[in-house]
């Protein structure tokens, strides 16, 4: 609970200077221009994208309901579009931590947004952790990434869209045993299904 | 004496078994020196002479004993004095007979050199696919000659592989292995992570974590017998680190129900789920002391990953790590005094043995990324997984002397060793 609160109140200041939930869902719908400036978006980290493969799976999708194969291809579209749109689909994280940042609070505001405007499409948060440390404290780390995504998105009604999994340091990105690699591989990504 | 044996390990396992290979990092001088002639073979010599290879490498691997082989057969007329001016306490000789093709006659004899007594000896047919394990069993016999206690050679490793199929797929195997980490056998194949393999108390089950199901999930095989692997199940979020009670009824795991990780205990008969933890941080990686009446995890409810104890009938939860800012991963000692854990030393991951009632840590290993250690079943070893050269690796290393021997996978990684109990 108290961790929720923190994650409003951070949200909260991120969308400047707004006091309630409420007053956010105002800032953020209709659809903002993103406050943030792109340069320094691109600068950082953060600006890595994920292949397009990962982003969308529509063979993945298990909802009650299956889609037409123009449904799939309007949902691929629009998630194509998101991307163009420089909306990250991997978020990065510190070293044993799980706490989203400024700027990837940013990102998955853009995500929010996009998961309003496309109510058929369906979210995977899927959470990682580099190798060093045991790998079940691993697995269980990558999921609180996943999860502290799905919470921010929570305040948006989103979450019987979401599904967290963790594959804990078992799939990283980048091969080496150094800090880059490290920084790669803690990871949250982003799949619309 | 010591690159003499290391030359002769090397070679040994070179010609007999291809996947694994045992090689001596560093030797202790006050093992217990003793001989292990090579047996006087009257058939196919090339059977007998693996018993001999198999129980030196044994003696040698346990930190205990210093044993080395005769550049001749030594036969019942033993010349006590010559052994003893080279500093040999105790000679092993042995005779192999073929009976029939596969029918082998085994006689072998512990002797003492000062007392000149015999201290063990034995006579009985073996099948030659019986060969390795045999040697296992006098290794144990011996040991317990010399020692008084239980060896922990006629036992199984559970452990994971990982090849590397190309185009970013890799394959996933769950082997089981003599304590030797020879005779490896595949008993898994997967496409995605194998986790944490777990022998049952009597050695027929192995628990493990798959994510054949797209998500972490605990299951239950049976290697020996032609039953259905079991699931767990499901419960919702992350299911994970399994390790068995003492008694084989229930298993602990880690489950993040509401998204919170925490420990509980799975009934396999009634199943019925008992809540173990209940914090806010990561509780996982339980496992159980053997007498049955404590766990130990990994959490980080301090802010740090550190060691906690819990004693499950008074409820009470006590930290058990306080040296480092990481300790995960831990497992008692057979004794139930101590705990093998994972260390972070700088920005190392590396094996250290805690005295849980001193708080003593003593840091055993030497590389970057060590993990996943486990004892045997009589303490004597720890065994562990590595990282190095870029693949995987499964060492041991002897808890007196502090020998580390490593055996390696040559294919790809070796993960996650977990050493089965005694055999019945």
């Amino acid at each position: 609970m108290l961790k929720n609160i923190l994650l409003i109140i951070s949200v909260v200041l991120l969308s400047s200077c707004s006091s309630t939930v409420e007053q956010l869902y105002q800032k953020v719908d209709p659809r903002p221009s993103v406050p943030t400036d792109q340069e320094n978006l691109s600068t950082t980290q953060e600006s890595v994208i994920a292949p397009d493969s990962s982003s969308f799976r529509p063979q993945e999708f298990a909802g009650s309901h299956s889609r037409s194969v123009d449904q799939n291809n309007s949902a691929r579209i629009a998630v194509a579009k998101l991307k163009n749109s420089n909306t990250k689909f991997v978020l990065y994280f510190s070293y044993d931590g799980s706490e989203i940042d400024e700027l990837a609070t940013q990102e998955v505001i853009k995500h929010a947004n996009f998961m309003r405007d496309n109510p058929m499409l369906n979210l995977r948060l899927e959470g990682h952790a580099d190798e060093r440390g045991t790998r079940e404290y691993n697995l269980a780390l990558g999921e609180n990434r996943a999860l502290a995504v799905k919470e921010i998105l929570g305040l948006y009604d989103l979450s019987s869209r979401i599904e967290v999994i963790s594959f804990g340091e078992e799939r990283p990105i980048a091969q080496l045993h150094d800090e880059s690699a490290w920084q790669q591989n803690r990871r949250v990504e982003f799949i619309y299904q | 004496m010591t690159k003499l044996l290391a030359t002769f390990l090397t070679l040994y396992s070179a010609t007999a078994f291809a996947i694994l290979e045992v090689t001596i990092l560093k030797k202790s001088e006050d093992a217990f020196p003793i001989v292990i002639s090579p047996f006087l073979v009257k058939g196919d010599a090339q059977q007998g002479e693996s018993i001999a290879h198999i129980m030196r490498d044994n003696f040698n691997r346990s930190g205990e004993f210093s044993a080395s082989s005769a550049d001749y057969v030594i036969t019942s007329q033993v010349d006590f004095d010559k052994w003893q001016t080279k500093k040999v306490e105790a000679i092993v000789i042995g005779k192999l007979e073929q009976v029939s093709k596969k029918i082998f006659n085994v006689e072998i004899e512990l002797l003492d050199i000062y007392s000149k007594k015999t201290l063990y000896s034995k006579k009985f047919a073996v099948h030659n696919s019986g060969i390795r394990r045999i040697a296992h069993y006098l290794s144990d016999q011996i040991y317990f000659a010399l020692l008084g206690k239980k060896g922990s050679f006629d036992t199984r490793l559970a452990y994971v592989t990982v090849t590397n199929k190309g185009r970013g797929n890799r394959e996933y195997r769950l082997e089981i292995a003599d304590s030797d980490a020879q005779n490896p056998q595949t008993i898994l194949r997967a496409a995605s992570p194998i986790l944490s393999p777990v022998w049952s108390p009597d050695q027929n089950k192995i628990a493990y974590v798959s994510f054949k199901n797209g998500r972490s999930e605990v299951f239950i095989q049976y290697p020996f017998m032609r039953r259905k692997t079991q699931k767990l199940p499901y419960f919702d979020g992350i299911a994970s680190s399994p390790a068995w009670h003492p008694n084989g009824e229930s298993i602990v795991l880690t489950l993040s129900k509401e998204g919170n990780k925490d420990i509980y205990s799975y009934h396999l008969k009634e199943k019925k789920l008992t809540r173990l933890t209940s914090d806010r941080g990561i509780d996982t990686e339980a496992s159980f002391s053997n007498d049955g009446e404590r766990i130990v995890f990994t959490s980080n409810r301090s802010g740090q990953v550190q060691v906690y104890i819990k004693h499950l009938k008074t409820g009470k939860i006590t930290r058990a790590t306080f040296a480092g800012s990481y300790n995960a991963k831990a497992v008692f000692s057979p004794d139930g005094k101590s705990l093998a854990l994972v260390h972070r030393v700088d920005k190392d991951y590396r094996i250290a043995l805690l005295d849980i009632a001193t708080k003593d840590l003593m840091v055993m290993t030497q590389n970057k990324l060590d993990e996943s250690p486990f004892f045997s079943p009589n303490g004597s070893m720890i065994i562990f997984a590595t990282n190095k050269d870029d693949s995987g690796v499964l060492s041991v290393v002897s808890i007196l002397g502090l020998q580390t021997f490593e055996l390696a996978s040559k294919a790809g990684e070796v993960r996650e060793p977990n050493w089965s109990h005694y055999s019945k």
